[in-house]
C-alpha cells in the first residue's frame, strides 16, 4: 500500500474492488433471476466512469485533458439511454464503445508516457502497467462486443471465455502495476554516467 | 472449440477470431515499438551524453597541459633568465669583498646596478606577461588597444582595434578571459596565418557582447575548429573552448562573404561588472 501512495493508483484499486464485487454479485444473485445484461451495462459505466477518470488525473497536457471529459460527454447519454431502452440484451454499443474510448485513452496514455523525460525505462512506471492492461483487455474483446448481441446462448458461453482469458491477463498485469517498485525520482541513476 | 469454429468456416467465429488476433497484434505490436523506441532513444541520449563527457575531457586534459606549459615557461624564464643575472650580480659584489681598488670597487656595483635592473625589468615582463596592468586597472579596451599597438609597433603587421560601446565595463574575471582569448587568437593569426592585418571591432547588441577579428591570411572555418576540438591536436583552441565556456559563450569561425578575410566572432553574454562598495 505505502509503495503506491501518490501513484494515482487508488482508482485502480477502487476498479479492482468493484469488479470483484460484481463478479461475486453476478453469481451468488443467479436465483433472482436478474438478467445478466443488466449487471454488465451498469459496470460498463462505472468502469468507463473509472478509466475516465484515472486517464484524466495521468494525462498531464491540458489540451489532452480535454479528450477524456469530450469522450465521457458523448459516452454517457448513449449509455443510459441503451440502459434504459435495451434491458434484457448485451449492451454491445456502450461496450464498443468504451472499448473504442479507452483504447484511445491508453495510446494517448502511453504516448505522454515516451514524451516524459523524468521516465527513463517505460515499462518501471506503475501507470505503463495499468495503460497496458486495459490497453490489452480493450483491444481483445472489442470484436467479441461488438458481435455479443448476435449471439446464441450457446455461442455466447462458448466465445465468453476471450473475455474471461483477457480478464484473468489484465488482473495480473494490474497486480503487476501494484507491485513492482516506485519509479526513483532521478531519472538517471549514476551508474548509467560515467564520471569525468 | 474457437479455432475448431474457425475451421468450420461460421462468418461470425471467422470476424471474431481473425479480429480479435488482429486487435491483440496490434496492440502488443504497439507496445513492443514503444518499448524498443524508448530503449533507441535512450541509448542514443546516453550515446550524446557519453560524447559530451569526453569532450569536456579533452578541453580539461587541453587546460591542464595549457596550464603546466606557462608553468614551464615561467619556470625557464626565472632559471636561464633570472637566475644567471642574478648569480652574476652576486658575482660582482663578491669582487667588491676581495678588491680594495675603490675604482674597481665602483665599477663592479655600477655593474651589479645594471644587472638588478636588468633582473627587474626581466621579472615585471614575466609578472606583465601573466597579467597585464593595463586590463587590471584600465579594462579590456585598453588592454586589447595595447596589445594591438605593441604588435603593429614590431612592423611584422598592421593591427588595429576599435571598441563601439564599452562604457561599462565587464567583471574582472570576465575581461582577464576575453583578453586571455584575444591573446590566443592573435598569437594563432601571428604563428599560422601569415596575414598582413588584423581588425578587431566591439559591439554590442541587447544583452549581448560581440567580438569580431577580421584578418586576411590563411584561417579556419567552424568546421575546421570543431574537427580539431575533437581530435588530440589545436590545444590553443581546446583552450579558447574552455575558456568561453566558462562564460557560456560561444565562437564562430568563417570566411567573409567576399571570400577574402577571415572572421572571428566571440558572443557572450553580458553581465555589466558589480560596483565595489567603498571601504571604511
Amino acid at each position: 500500500m505505502k509503495q503506491n501512495r501518490g501513484e494515482g493508483l487508488g482508482v485502480i484499486f477502487f476498479y479492482c474492488c468493484f469488479s470483484w464485487l460484481t463478479e461475486s454479485a453476478t453469481l451468488s444473485l443467479v436465483h433472482l433471476d436478474i438478467p445478466d445484461a443488466i449487471h454488465d451495462s451498469w459496470f460498463t459505466i462505472i468502469e468507463f466512469a473509472v478509466i475516465s477518470y484515472f486517464t484524466w488525473s495521468s494525462l498531464r497536457s491540458r489540451r489532452l485533458k480535454y479528450i477524456p471529459i469530450i469522450g465521457a460527454i458523448i459516452f454517457y447519454p448513449i449509455a443510459i439511454i441503451n440502459f434504459t431502452k435495451e434491458q434484457g440484451s448485451f449492451d454491445t454499443v456502450p461496450a464498443s464503445m468504451e472499448a473504442i474510448f479507452i483504447i484511445t485513452y491508453c495510446i494517448l496514455l502511453l504516448y505522454e508516457q515516451i514524451n516524459n523525460p523524468e521516465v527513463l525505462f517505460v515499462y518501471n512506471t506503475k501507470k505503463f502497467w495499468v495503460t497496458i492492461a486495459f490497453f490489452i483487455y480493450f483491444s481483445s474483446t472489442l470484436f467479441l462486443f461488438l458481435y455479443a448481441r448476435s449471439f446464441t446462448a450457446s455461442e455466447y458461453h462458448k466465445y465468453w471465455t476471450i473475455n474471461n482469458f483477457f480478464e484473468i491477463l489484465k488482473n495480473i498485469l494490474l497486480s503487476v502495476s501494484f507491485i513492482i517498485k516506485k519509479m526513483s525520482k532521478d531519472p538517471y541513476p549514476h551508474n548509467l554516467s560515467s564520471d569525468i | 472449440m474457437i479455432i475448431l469454429d474457425v475451421t468450420s468456416g461460421s462468418t461470425v467465429s471467422l470476424v471474431l477470431f481473425f479480429g480479435t488476433i488482429g486487435m491483440l497484434a496490434l496492440t502488443i505490436g504497439l507496445i513492443v515499438f514503444i518499448i524498443f523506441h524508448q530503449r533507441k532513444v535512450i541509448r542514443y541520449q546516453l550515446r550524446l551524453q557519453r560524447m559530451e563527457q569526453d569532450q569536456q575531457k579533452l578541453l580539461l586534459n587541453a587546460s591542464i597541459r595549457l596550464q603546466e606549459e606557462e608553468r614551464q615557461r615561467i619556470a625557464a624564464d626565472l632559471h636561464d633568465d633570472a637566475g644567471p643575472l642574478l648569480a652574476t650580480a652576486r658575482l660582482y659584489l663578491n669582487e667588491n669583498l676581495v678588491n680594495l681598488d675603490k675604482t674597481t670597487q665602483l665599477q663592479s656595483i655600477y655593474n651589479a646596478k645594471q644587472i638588478i635592473d636588468d633582473t627587474i625589468q626581466l621579472i615585471r615582463n614575466i609578472s606583465h606577461s601573466l597579467m597585464p596592468p593595463t586590463l587590471k586597472n584600465f579594462g579590456l579596451e585598453s588592454a586589447v588597444n595595447d596589445l594591438f599597438q605593441k604588435i603593429s609597433g614590431s612592423g611584422s603587421m598592421n593591427a588595429s582595434s576599435r571598441f563601439h560601446d564599452y562604457r561599462e565595463r565587464l567583471q574582472a574575471e570576465n575581461e582577464l578571459i576575453i583578453f586571455r582569448v584575444i591573446q590566443e587568437l592573435v598569437n594563432n593569426i601571428l604563428k599560422h596565418s601569415n596575414a598582413s592585418f588584423i581588425h578587431l571591432t566591439q559591439n554590442t547588441s541587447g544583452n549581448k557582447f560581440f567580438i569580431r577579428l577580421h584578418h586576411d591570411g590563411r584561417g579556419i572555418t567552424q568546421t575546421d575548429f570543431n574537427k580539431l576540438n575533437k581530435s588530440n591536436v589545436g590545444l590553443g583552441l581546446k583552450n579558447i573552448q574552455s575558456r568561453l565556456k566558462v562564460l557560456h559563450g560561444q565562437i564562430f569561425f568563417e570566411k567573409d562573404m567576399s571570400q577574402t578575410y577571415y572572421k572571428v566572432t566571440i558572443e557572450l553574454v553580458k553581465e555589466e561588472a558589480t560596483v565595489p562598495e567603498p571601504g571604511p
